[in-house]
């Protein structure tokens, strides 16, 4: 009866093995796909995802990349995956795919694992905190400096506004770059703001969340 | 073992339903030699403490392994492992809609590759916008994180001009969407 029992997740992990297969099938060669594989069940064991896996093999292949260098940027990617879970661990954060996930691209964006750890830190919600790395890559990708990123995230994170005013924050920090100011100093503004906001309240008219998701890049 | 039969009224004799008086005549003496025979048996008690003990001890055994409670760490590993394995389904994201724009004026056709489409290349062309090479593209996106590239006539893989970008991992730039 045990042994039947244990063939059920072993049977699992097989048809597992068999959907990573299915999404590579034709859209890299058969080492990618054989080497994302065993990168992928042994990711999924760590409680880690598996989508960047997919999604890195499948990029690079498109873009026509040698197959070496695929496969070089696929064990990057799972390292990457392995050191975001850890920092989040070291923040207080249990696993969560997505938001491991999140992390793993703020790491890629150019934040460090203390980084992530200390936006962990703030006892934000997993939704919240996976917002939150999200824009503080994309915020580093816009050449905000970590400290000035971590500081204005954080504090935004701390204050427990809506998720959606989160992800305004891009648009206005590109806004004051816009105006002049470095990258830096338009973080560092924005932190002052979210953190006058935390001790006083949200100004009039700010009491309530945006009714859509902010606008995309372009005009 | 004897292969001899016995008739049915006989056996019910031999099961205490029915007498020796109650048997049609012609069946008496076959009915007297089955309680001969079933007098003979010798029904002593008889005593092998090490086989008892064995067969005792066997059948506990048996009664532990159906105990339905034992089960409950099996199954619980089981399940474990599942959840172990299967990963979480998230709930659906909402949906937002983008418009993307890149001006190449001499490019014949413009694509949009990314996380979003698998990254093909042929998925999601542009459209030129009149005689300016402005091409462009609204797609519906799930809320979430999206990296994506243009590309043009079917070779050159562009980010995007108008959007911050990271490295893509092979000496190229991925422009990134955050909804």
């Amino acid at each position: 009866m045990i042994a039947t029992l244990l063939v059920i997740p072993l049977t699992l992990l097989g048809m597992q093995q068999d959907s990573i297969a299915a999404r590579l099938e034709g859209r890299v060669s058969p080492g990618i796909a054989t080497l994302v594989q065993q990168l992928g069940v042994a990711a999924s064991a760590r409680g880690l995802p598996v989508d960047p896996l997919i999604q890195k093999a499948i990029e690079g292949s498109a873009k026509g990349v040698p197959a070496e260098r695929v496969a070089t940027a696929v064990r990057w990617v799972a390292m990457q995956l392995d050191t975001a879970a850890a920092a989040l661990r070291e923040g207080g954060v249990t696993t969560d795919t997505l938001v491991i996930a999140a992390g793993e691209f703020a790491i890629s964006a150019g934040l460090s694992n203390h980084d992530i750890t200390a936006l962990a830190r703030t006892g934000a919600s997993v939704s919240s905190l996976t917002v939150g790395l999200r824009v503080a890559g994309t915020l580093s990708a816009m050449g905000v400096p970590s400290a000035e990123n971590i500081g204005l995230i954080s504090a935004k994170l701390r204050s427990g506004q809506p998720t959606g005013d989160l992800l305004l924050v891009p648009a206005r920090v590109q806004a004051e770059i816009a105006r002049g100011v470095t990258p830096a100093q338009a973080a560092a503004g924005l932190e002052r703001a979210a953190a006058a906001q935390a001790r006083h309240g949200p100004p009039p008219g700010r009491g309530s969340p945006p009714p859509h998701p902010p606008a995309p890049p372009h005009p | 073992m004897s292969e001899h039969e016995f008739h049915p009224l006989v056996k019910q004799l031999l099961d205490g339903d029915i007498t020796l008086a109650d048997l049609p005549a012609d069946l008496r003496a076959e009915g007297e030699e089955a309680l001969r025979l079933l007098a003979a048996v010798d029904r002593s008690v008889v005593s092998v403490p090490a086989v008892t003990w064995r067969v005792m001890a066997g059948l506990e055994q048996r009664r532990r392994r159906v105990r339905p409670w034992l089960l409950a760490p099996a199954l619980a590993l089981a399940a474990a492992l599942i959840v172990w394995i299967l990963p979480a389904k998230p709930a659906a994201p909402a949906l937002v809609t983008v418009r993307f724009v890149l001006a190449a004026p001499d490019a014949h056709e413009v694509s949009l590759a990314g996380t979003f489409n698998r990254w093909d290349s042929h998925a999601t062309p542009l459209v030129r916008s009149g005689p300016t090479g402005v091409w462009t593209a609204t797609l519906t996106l799930p809320a979430g994180q999206h990296q994506y590239a243009f590309v043009v006539d079917g070779v050159r893989w562009v980010p995007d001009p108008g959007a911050p970008a990271v490295d893509d991992g092979f000496g190229r730039r991925n422009s990134v969407l955050t909804l």
